[in-house]
């Protein structure tokens, strides 16, 4: 914990550092729209990845049992993932939207 | 997002000699052809075009035995006749033009993306919502076709009649956000592959873009499957009867 902790003091110090060392940019401060933007989009990654993982485990759990059912299932699964990767494509547009 | 004129777009701007206007406040003031302005456009009706064309191809030799062209058309048709019927109860044949027409305009506009120098139709959201706005009121006018005006409008208010005002506003809302959903889903998939290959090419252009680009044609078909698949689920449920 003090290692990871330490690891990300190191990192925000590096991000700042490395904010100041480009003066021209005036936008690049750290809590900047493009910044959070980019952050947020990270985040809704993130949820969306363990969405899919376990959304994707159910269906080959599935097919594994009934390989019978692997047509519905796999029409299913690729329709649910697709409403669940909707939220990171709302999250991505923003960011577009955000300059 | 600041708008890329299209290489093709570019070329043929210089080629036809056409006169450059500044857009003011469309992409920074600088000077494009209204081809360049408008390439997703160029895009869409070439999808079109090539439809049109590539289905005259095959109703001019239709055969009893048929030859490779017509096989592949009548894949893809059976594949959306299999897929309407598993999903509408009745008459889904009905559906098929519509279905059919979205799966070559949408696939078609995906794919010419991942054409070094085409412009993509679909990676641009007034495409998409277009075609989200012709599904939008397309189940809307069959729904009330099928089940009559007053009948497809008050099942939105649902089963119990004193959540009704409650019920209504918030199933109208949920029917509207459904074209921004629709739309939004294309447009954000193809968008984000092509600035991704876009940083790609940016870091070395030799091969670096190449697995995304190859992501990409399997996440065109996938979008697409997925375009077409809400849009047999939204008729469906426009049209259904309930006994």
């Amino acid at each position: 914990m003090k290692k990871f902790l330490f690891t990300a003091f190191l990192f925000t110090v590096a991000v700042a550092a490395f904010a100041q060392g480009a003066p021209e940019a005036a936008n690049a401060s750290f809590f900047s729209g493009k910044f959070l933007a980019h952050l947020s989009l990270a985040i809704a990654a993130a949820g969306c990845g363990l969405g899919q993982g376990k959304a994707v485990v159910a269906a080959c759990e599935g097919v594994a049992r009934n390989p019978q059912a692997a047509g519905n299932i796999r029409t299913t699964m690729i329709i649910g993932l697709a409403l669940i990767e909707a939220l990171v494509i709302y999250v991505l547009v923003a960011a577009f939207a955000i300059k | 997002m600041e708008h890329h004129a299209s290489a093709l777009a570019v070329f043929l701007t210089q080629l036809l000699g056409l006169a450059r206007h500044p857009w003011g406040t469309f992409a920074h003031g600088e000077p494009l052809s209204l081809l360049e302005r408008w390439d997703h456009l160029f895009a869409a009706v070439l999808a079109a075009l090539v439809t049109m064309f590539v289905v005259y191809l095959v109703r001019r030799k239709m055969a009893v035995i048929p030859g490779p062209l017509q096989q592949v058309a009548e894949l893809i048709v059976n594949f959306l006749r299999e897929m309407l019927s598993d999903n509408i109860a009745h008459h889904s044949e009905r559906y098929l033009p519509l279905v059919g027409t979205m799966a070559f305009f949408v696939f078609l506009n995906n794919f010419f993306g991942l054409i070094p120098g085409m412009p993509s139709g679909t990676g641009n959201w007034n495409v998409t919502l277009a075609c989200a706005l012709v599904v939008f009121g397309y189940y809307n006018f069959h729904g009330m076709r099928e089940q009559g005006f007053v009948k497809y409008w008050a099942h939105f208010a649902g089963p119990i009649w004193w959540l009704a005002p409650l019920m209504f506003p918030l199933e109208i809302l949920g029917l509207l956000s459904r074209i921004l959903s629709h739309s939004l889903r294309l447009f954000g998939n193809i968008a984000g592959e092509h600035v991704v290959a876009g940083i790609f090419f940016g870091l070395m252009p030799l091969f670096l873009p190449l697995p995304m680009m190859f992501m990409g044609l399997f996440f065109g078909l996938i979008q697409t499957f997925v375009f077409l698949m809400l849009t047999v689920i939204y008729i469906s449920g426009a049209v259904a009867h309930e006994h």
